[in-house]
């Protein structure tokens, strides 16, 4: 903290009485922060509390599963690792293909532990890793904030941070996503950024290309990072900001940063080759050839510096306009032009929906509606403009900043309601602003206008006023005078000496600078009732909306709380009862906790990447019994799993997903066609069914036996009365459902006797050499056959 | 698949039946015919052929089956494009897309496929003929088919999503003839391309000379911080929304057509007049607190400081208020606090 010495050194009569009052208010930030670690670790243990201690969803499943071998088996064992528990028989690089900053991080914390003598579990870890890094998070914020516009504002953005909806949906105790530790490492890369920006110092520079590196690690979204930074750094240079400052802060994060995300396998040459990447480099460029004209300025006369811009310019402009060409040529050489589809639907927001049905059907990658706004950032949304302005008086090269990560952030949070994420931190930082900012204005107006005080002002004017001035601005002075002298550390020092002389006339302005004071105090309560709301709001959040671990659900009815943990049941009954290299095949959804929990191999998993695969099982799903056996038997699987609603009203089942299996099958394999399925445009499951849709193997595996339960087949989901209700499997058998039918396993049964076949008769052999003839006529056959 | 075993007295009874709407039932020879559609499709500047009732009686209904041709119908009506729902006109030219694109792609000497249009007003008793009362609405005529309502395929409603793409696909999917690659005329001519560039060449020493000295529009910070504001408004009314579903500012009631839907109940959709409303009073709290903070301070009348700061008050709890209230009226949720339970 150099900033406060050079304000107060002008004025040092006051300077022990300041050095006290820093050192108290230092004390007093340490608490506060520390105290707001604590609530954001602490709002996220509701999935603890009300559930228990579990890994939630379906990615994190994976991400445990990979910290798990990394624990057991150490660092170079995972670097290599090849699954050949998953994609069965093809097998996964995992070593290569995931962000290994999740990973390594956990694993990291849990030997720290261990070596410690600490006996956690790896689960434990994983699931308390995004409730700490949260708290890791808004101690960045607070930094990042503290530098942009001071202390105040910053301790209300980090407990703004804390506690924000948004950020709070995929940092639950639990929520073992790369996004838990990502944030922090975004929000950390940034405010390493803007102090090296304020401060230009090297060390800050090398420290911000190893956040980088720590950001690329960890999530895919690093390219937020490599886009947002070089056009602050251009429209730095635009708008004539630009400084010796900013190329230290610029140019070691291009080259090292590159360097360093160059050796994250699954990013790799990636870091130079695709279009992402280019902006960076084109402003490293830019960059340069500004730097130049300013040396050159420098040394040369003004006019002789006319002559010599007229020839940088055209110089300058040949080389980039070649570079541009080349640049243009690269990009235009490839089919997308070099931009992955996630990234192209972010610049023209229509493309997904018009090109990729697949990136448009997450619901993930939806445009949010204003409510969602509400939802995920409460009355922050408010406060947001206010935060803008505020960063506008006086704009610094910080602030400009912020408002550049504000307006980028919330553009992409319209286009695709994830990356609402992104824009939260921005939210909460501007808003930290404003709120602090308002506090300032209006506790200062209180403060000079309660009768106690101002009649005392009045007694003394010359000595107690300056001094109650003094106590009074230096809030406020220090923190603006920090962050002004940080930004031009030699004019303003300069210029601050001068103001500082004749300080009463000043502090005597300053005073009228003051509102009403009934309306001052009611602002305040109302902005302080605001804040109440924000955090009640985000109690409840954290409580009923996001807490839920979606692998063991529950329900509250008239006669109590239903816990529902057919899953686990479903996943222990597989591992203890089926052979350890036996195949499970499912739809990809419960791929990564097939694998995790009962470590059995699967066809498909959520990772998504082989896209004939996933047809194929969804082929056979939507197949009759036989051709299905078939399709499941060639890809040697033992047991097939289905997810099933219809008794307890879960309405994300596979009956429900059934039409994106049959999509994505009929797309690959033509001969399953989508209208097959769907009574005049319609999808149902009732008597108005159609016949391939009742003779699907999905529809039988889920209500196989369904009309035992309640005598008429009733399905809770649908709302309906099943079409089929009496029939028998001739090619699997039902060998395990669980309690409340949500999962049930069956089993494909061994291939028929081939002499008993052959004595009984020789029927049934020609009918299904004729059912095969037709098959391979009509379509293209399954490949693993 | 060659001739088709219907029994004759169904092809008799269909020849009657055709033959009452039939005036002119004199066949010609089929080359002569393919002749006249590859001259009509040349007249026609996109290779779209416009059919009115007598041309559908000449090539589609009289000549008999199986025909030498399969024709790709778009039915268009003029007093309909102004119905922005349909996309008539959008279709129409994602059609006549198509119709150059397969015409270029096969050197204009395809005879198999033909692209026409039939316009409602001038040709209502072919619409009747293939039974057509909804709009948009694609069919292929095929070779074989005899009864132009029963026998031809309708292109599936929800595939005009993806346009000529997908109009391609089922042409392709239905007659075995290969389309190719859909030639989408580039949005800037050549010609309007090469002035671009030079207009760019040109003013970019003085852009540059500008930039240097510091004195372009880019350098005034109110056009920063209220382009900043603007996209703030935009994207937290959710107009991107809007924009991708391509939702309309408001709904007709259906119970009462007089009366405008403005908010729609149910947290997954909106209407563009709705999102505007709620992205403006996010948007003017914020505001009027800076006006508070940064503007009123520096107001010498107390009054007038006053008047201001109360007006901003109400206002500002007002837009609050009715975000909370309206939000929670969309999505159903009810926020409550988690109190100990001593105080209940």
């Amino acid at each position: 903290m150099a900033a406060p010495e050079t304000s107060t050194a002008a004025v040092p009569t006051l300077y022990t009485n300041n050095t006290l009052r820093n050192a108290f208010g230092g004390v007093l930030s340490f608490f506060i922060l520390l105290l707001i670690g604590v609530m954001a670790f602490s709002i996220r243990l509701f999935s603890v509390i009300k559930y228990e201690s579990v890994i939630h969803e379906f990615d994190p499943y994976f991400n445990y599963r990979v910290t798990q071998f990394l624990a057991k088996n150490g660092i170079y064992e995972f670097w290599n690792w090849f699954d050949d528990r998953t994609w069965y028989p093809l097998g996964r690089v995992i070593g290569g293909t995931v962000y290994p900053g999740l990973t390594l991080t956990a694993g990291t914390i849990w030997w720290l532990l261990n070596s410690l003598n600490i006996p956690l579990s790896v689960e434990t870890v994983c699931v308390f890793t995004a409730p700490i890094f949260s708290a890791f998070a808004s101690w960045a914020t607070f930094l990042l904030t503290k530098e942009v516009k001071g202390t105040g504002a910053g301790l209300t953005a980090a407990a703004l941070l804390a506690m924000v909806p948004s950020y709070i949906s995929r940092s639950v105790a639990g929520s073992y996503d790369n996004e838990a530790v990502a944030i922090f490492a975004l929000i950390f890369t940034f405010y390493l950024y803007i102090k090296t920006l304020n401060t230009g110092s090297l060390f800050y520079a090398t420290l911000n290309s190893i956040a980088y590196f720590y950001m690329v690690c960890s999530w895919g979204g690093y390219t937020f990072i490599i886009n947002l930074i070089p056009m602050h750094v251009l429209l730095c240079i635009v708008t004539g900001r630009f400084s010796s400052r900013l190329y230290i802060a610029y140019a070691p994060l291009v080259v090292l940063g590159t360097l360093l995300a160059a050796l994250v396998p699954v990013v790799g040459f990636n870091a130079v080759m695709t279009s992402e990447h280019f902006a960076s480099f084109l402003v490293f460029i830019i960059l340069h050839v500004v730097a130049f004209v300013y040396y050159i300025k420098g040394i040369l006369s003004p006019k002789m510096f006319k002559v010599a811009v007229t020839l940088v310019v055209s110089v300058g402009l040949a080389v980039c306009c070649a570079v541009i060409a080349v640049l243009i040529a690269l990009v235009a050489s490839s089919p997308t032009k070099g931009w992955s589809g996630r990234s192209l639907s972010l610049l023209d927001p229509t493309y997904a929906s018009k090109y990729i049905p697949i990136i448009a059907s997450v619901s993930e990658h939806q445009p949010p509606t204003w409510p969602s706004y509400f939802m995920d950032i409460n009355v922050l949304a408010f406060l947001v403009p206010a935060g803008i302005i505020a960063c506008f008086s006086p704009l610094s090269d910080s602030s400009s900043f912020v408002v550049l990560y504000i307006a980028t952030s919330v553009y992409f949070s319209g286009v695709m309601v994830r990356l609402m994420l992104v824009f939260a931190p921005a939210a909460c930082i501007t808003s930290g602003i404003a709120l602090s900012q308002s506090f300032d204005v209006f506790t200062r107006s209180i403060k000079f206008q309660l009768p106690g005080i101002s009649s005392n002002t009045e007694v003394d004017a010359a000595e107690t006023s300056s001094a109650t001035a003094e106590a009074q601005n230096d809030a406020v002075k220090t923190e603006k005078s920090e962050e002004t002298s940080k930004n031009r550390p030699s004019k303003k020092s300069k210029k601050k000496e001068k103001e500082e002389k004749p300080s009463t006339k000043a502090k005597a302005e300053k005073r009228l600078l003051a509102l009403p004071l009934d309306s001052s105090v009611i602002s305040l309560l109302l902005l302080i009732l605001l804040g109440a709301f924000y955090v009640v709001h985000c109690v409840w959040a954290a409580a009923e909306a996001y807490s839920a671990p979606s692998i063991v659900l529950t329900s509250r009815s008239h006669d109590g709380l239903h816990v529902f943990d057919d899953f686990r049941e479903a996943y222990g009954w597989l591992r203890h009862n089926t052979d350890v290299d036996d195949k499970v095949a499912s739809w990809w959804d419960y791929g990564y906790q097939t694998t995790a929990m009962a470590n059995r191999t699967v066809i498909v998993d959520n990772n998504t990447w082989n896209n004939t695969h996933i047809a194929t099982v969804g082929t056979a799903m939507s197949s009759p019994e036989k051709a299905a056996w078939e399709i499941f038997h060639s890809l040697d699987v033992k047991y097939v799993l289905v997810v099933f609603g219809g008794l307890v009203g879960y309405p994300s089942d596979d009956i429900n997903k059934f039409l994106w299996m049959v999509r994505i099958g009929g797309g690959v394999f033509p001969h399953i066609k989508e209208p097959d399925y769907l009574r005049d445009g319609q999808y149902r499951i009732d008597s108005q069914a159609t016949p391939t849709m009742l003779n699907c193997l999905m529809y039988k595996l889920s209500y196989y036996r369904f009309v035992e339960t309640d005598g008429k087949g009733f399905d809770r989901v649908r709302q309906t009365e099943i079409g089929k209700k009496h029939f028998k499997l001739t090619h699997f058998e039902e060998v395990f459902t669980t309690h409340h039918w949500m999962v049930r396993i069956y089993k494909l049964k061994p291939p028929k006797n081939r002499i008993r076949g052959k004595t009984k008769k020789s029927k049934s052999k020609t009918s299904s050499t004729s059912s095969r003839g037709k098959r391979s006529g009509s379509g293209k056959k399954n490949p693993w056959q | 698949m060659a001739i088709s075993p219907t029994p004759t007295y169904l092809f008799l009874l269909s020849l009657f039946t055709l033959s009452l709407f039939l005036s002119i039932p004199t066949a010609e020879s089929e080359s002569e015919l393919v002749a006249d559609l590859l001259a009509l499709q040349s007249e026609s500047k996109s290779g779209v052929i416009h059919l009115d009732d007598r041309t559908i009686a000449k090539f589609l209904t009289s000549p008999q089956t199986p025909r030498p041709y399969s024709i790709f119908i778009f039915f268009d009506a003029t007093q309909l494009h102004d119905k922005s729902e349909l996309h008539l006109p959008e279709l129409r030219r994602e059609f006549a897309l198509v119709a150059s694109s397969f015409i270029t792609n096969h050197n204009h000497s395809n005879t198999k496929l033909f692209f026409a249009d039939i316009e409602f007003r001038e040709s209502q008793s072919s619409f009747q003929l293939f039974g057509v009362n909804s709009l948009p609405h694609i069919r292929l005529v095929g070779p074989n088919a005899k009864s132009l309502k029963d026998d031809s395929d309708q292109m599936d409603q929800s595939d005009f999503s993806r346009l000529s793409e997908s109009m391609a696909e089922f042409v392709e999917s239905r007659t075995k003839l290969t389309v190719g690659p859909i030639h989408r005329p580039p949005i800037l001519s050549k010609t309007q391309m090469g002035l671009i560039v030079a207009l760019l060449l040109i003013s970019a020493p003085f852009v540059a000379k500008k930039i240097f000295s510091g004195e372009t529009f880019l350098h005034d910070p109110n056009i920063w911080l209220s382009g900043a504001i603007f996209v703030y408004f935009f994207s937290v009314s959710g107009a991107m929304h809007n924009i991708i579903r391509k939702m309309p500012m408001f709904l007709l009631d259906r119970n009462d057509p007089s009366k405008l839907i403005f908010f729609y109940q149910g947290s997954g959709m909106q209407l563009g007049a709705e999102g505007f409303a709620v992205g403006f009073l996010y948007t003017v709290v914020g505001l009027l607190l800076a006006i508070v903070t940064h503007i009123l301070v520096h107001v010498k009348n107390a009054k007038a400081k006053r008047a201001v700061m109360i007006s901003a008050i109400c206002v500002s709890f007002w837009a609050v208020q009715k975000v909370i209230l309206l939000d929670n009226w969309k999505t159903g949720y009810r926020i409550h606090g988690f109190w100990p339970s001593s105080w209940n």
